[in-house]
């Protein structure tokens, strides 16, 4: 058993000299976390003032890359409300094709996560099959888009590439095979008795919690609560598309991996809606430089979550205001609250169970041991081991299913 | 578009001096202007009685003379209500939402660092999003402001 | 002398160790590096392994344009890679800065803060550019081991 007063680090530096500021500091008591504090800042690149000082086409492209990983969410929101300020009616068609690359971008979102996310418990075969099966979606996002993430299709008053019958076709098949193996996943992964007993019970963050803490997307609704822009504050040609909003009462890490694979299912029935009932027509409507003077606040549902822009416009071709709030930044309150009185050898996979947008591999872990007096930093690597080795020691070991899952997608 | 029609009644029968205060530019959104000695209560009643129970973000203007803030109220509904106050540019004292909302924290630290907002009731913490070695006095998003050491914004 | 040296860098060609760091990106190029490591592009079948310590690594592979906060981490890893080492720029923003050029937080790329051996442009900087580049940097290595070879 695990001596209360120091805990045994599997691998990794220790840096007793560090002096830059650690992205988590941790008061642990033998093995519980009984505090979080949780640092941000690390991505600041000063964006909102970027954009003042540069044209709307111009944001448009910088705004893109706040995440390169919902690239498309963060610049449909802010074309929308620059459209909303401008008073222009999108052609449908336009509409019909940003609703398509949102969903084909939730699509690769959810199976980057399912990979990352088995990363972190130790099950890196998952790793590799979802991220295999991400290559098709990223295909398919290059063809329609010319580009792999970053697509550039929207502009401001449409999209700048339309979509023909073949690709059409090609979209299609790539769906279908992808529905496939999801379903597959959901089979042999999610289904799995390891899983389920090792993602269980972690992160807990019941309803009322949810709610409190304003929590969003999949991390609020596998708290059942039932929000989703998409059904509430309908934008795009989601007002036009049916689907369902995907909610679970498990309350842990094992609800929210049920609510993204879940979403993914619901993906493929929307893309497939979107290119069925895709009306013809233009795929741009044209729109001054100069916005006139007014502002709008749009909101989107990313895959992580809510995303919301506002702008303000003062009537000449560069903003007044951009304000953009990325959905991870809501869900941190209640990671501090999930991560309370838990193993810290639960760390790695709650956090990596909001889907945190912010810098993936600079995360530095200040531990404060209340038992004795010392302070250990480690680097997220470290923690992201010692949390597969205690898991071990406690007997969820993921040796045997990452051999039997490999066997099966082989066989 | 009756319940937004609705949102705006219940708040002018409830406050009659926002009574031409109240704009409703598209379904969905609803713009509420208001002096900040008003504030509290209207935000009170916002959240406690009319169920405008997420907070989706706080924006910061700097607005000349004064600095402006927008409070992003959603209810369940779908419905988005804007309330916009200001207070004078050499005092931006505003009272924390943190009462009502939790995660009010950030979005506030955010407009006292980059702002110079002063937020009175803020737990202490760490500053977002800027260094701890930012020098004082510096806000980056007040439009006089320009980037230290003449790196200009280049396009 | 001259043979182990030999060896330990016909080792490092053949099985260079990667620690990858993020300062302060979008996250677009990262998980185009980690989509090296997956088996449609399999980074690995160089001999290319992912580590999770600076102490053990060759090569450092950034990505982003150099923030305020992460400037001294940056710095930190770097002095703490054994000699020789080598940095790799991924995607615009760790070449120049990109499209944040000029924002009040960002430096302006890595080599503002550390010395860059290769700099892999684009945005995000695709797989197959990155294995080009990690490629060309190890041919370099090659050239360079036959120039330090002494003469016989």
């Amino acid at each position: 058993m695990h001596d209360s007063d120091e805990f045994k680090i599997p691998l990794g530096p220790q840096h007793p000299a560090l002096k830059e500021p650690e992205s988590f500091s941790i008061a642990l008591k033998g093995e519980k976390i009984m505090g979080v504090d949780i640092r941000l800042g690390y991505n600041h690149r000063g964006i909102e003032k970027a954009c003042e000082e540069r044209t709307y086409i111009q944001d448009l492209y910088l705004i893109e890359r706040v995440c390169g990983i919902c690239s498309h969410a963060h610049s449909t929101c802010f074309v929308q409300a620059v459209e909303e300020i401008a008073g222009v009616s999108v052609p449908k068609r336009a509409l019909y094709i940003r609703t398509l690359i949102a969903e084909l971008e939730r699509v690769h979102s959810h199976l980057l996560w399912l990979g990352v996310a088995g990363h972190e418990i130790g099950f890196d075969t998952l790793l590799m099959y979802t991220w295999r099966d991400r290559e098709i979606v990223m295909d398919i996002l290059a063809l329609l888009t010319g580009n792999r993430v970053n697509y550039g299709i929207n502009t401001i008053g449409g999209v700048r590439r339309d979509i023909d019958a073949r690709e059409t076709q090609d979209i299609l098949k790539g769906v279908n095979t992808l529905e496939e193996r999801t379903k597959y996943y959901i089979e042999v992964a999610i289904q799995e008795t390891t899983i389920i007993k090792r993602l269980s019970g972690v992160g807990v963050l019941f309803y009322d919690d949810a709610l409190r803490l304003d929590a969003v997307g999949p991390t609020a609704r596998a708290s059942g609560v039932n929000r989703d822009v998409r059904r509430d504050d309908p934008y795009a040609a989601y007002g036009e598309i049916k689907f369902d909003v995907i909610t679970d009462m498990h309350c842990d890490v094992y609800g929210r991996t049920l609510v993204r694979v879940k979403e993914l299912m619901e993906a493929y029935k929307i893309i497939r809606q979107c290119l069925k009932d895709m009306p013809e027509g233009p795929i741009t409507e044209k729109v001054p430089r100069k916005i006139p003077a007014g502002e709008a606040i749009s909101r989107y549902e990313a895959p992580r979550g809510e995303d919301v822009h506002f702008v303000k416009s003062n009537g000449s071709e560069k903003p007044e205001r951009v304000k953009i709030r990325a959905p991870t930044l809501a869900n941190v309150q209640a990671v501090k609250h999930m991560l309370k009185d838990r193993f810290l050898a639960d760390m790695p996979i709650v956090i990596a169970a909001i889907d945190p947008c912010f810098s993936c591999t600079d995360r530095l872990v200040s531990i404060k041991n209340l038992n004795g007096k010392n302070k250990k930093i480690l680097p997220w690597e470290s923690l992201r081991l010692y949390g597969i080795e205690w898991h071990k020691a406690h007997g969820i070991d993921m040796v045997g299913l990452n051999n039997s899952f490999r066997k099966r997608m082989e066989g | 578009m009756p319940q937004e029609d609705n949102v705006r009644q219940e708040l002018i029968n409830k406050f009659g001096y926002l009574q031409n205060c109240i704009q409703i530019p598209r379904p969905r959104r609803i713009s509420v202007t208001l002096d900040y000695n008003n504030f509290a209560e209207v935000f009170d009643y916002a959240v406690k009685q009319m169920k405008f129970l997420h907070l989706c973000t706080i924006t910061g203007l700097d607005e000349g003379e004064n600095l402006a803030f927008i409070y992003h109220l959603a209810q369940d509904s779908g419905i988005l209500l804007n309330l916009k106050t200001s207070v004078p540019k050499d005092n931006p004292v505003l009272k924390t939402v943190m009462p009502y909302f939790a995660g009010a924290e950030i979005y506030e630290r955010e407009l006292v660092d980059l702002l110079g907002a002063k937020i009175q009731g803020l737990p202490a913490g760490h500053r977002y999003p800027l260094t701890d070695d930012w020098p004082k006095g510096q806000f980056p998003l007040r439009k006089d402001w320009k980037p230290l050491g003449g790196k200009e914004g280049s396009i | 002398m001259g043979l182990i040296k030999k060896a330990v860098n016909w080792a490092r060609i053949k099985s260079p160790w990667i620690l990858h760091f993020n300062t302060g990106a979008c996250n677009a190029c990262d998980i185009e590096i980690i989509a090296t490591l997956t088996p449609r592009y399999d980074l690995e079948r160089f001999g290319v392994q992912l580590k999770g310590t600076p102490r053990h690594a060759d090569v450092l592979l950034c990505s982003g344009p150099v923030t305020k906060q992460i400037e001294d981490r940056l710095k930190r890893i770097y002095e703490q890679m054994p000699e020789p080492k080598f940095v790799v720029a991924v995607g615009t923003c760790s070449c120049s800065g990109g499209v944040f050029q000029g924002c009040y937080n960002v430096e302006g790329g890595i080599k503002s803060v550390i010395p860059v051996s290769v700099f892999i442009p684009g945005c995000p900087a695709s797989p197959k550019a990155i294995i080009n580049g990690i490629v060309k940097l190890l041919g370099s290595l090659e050239e360079k081991e036959d120039k330090d070879a002494p003469r016989r």
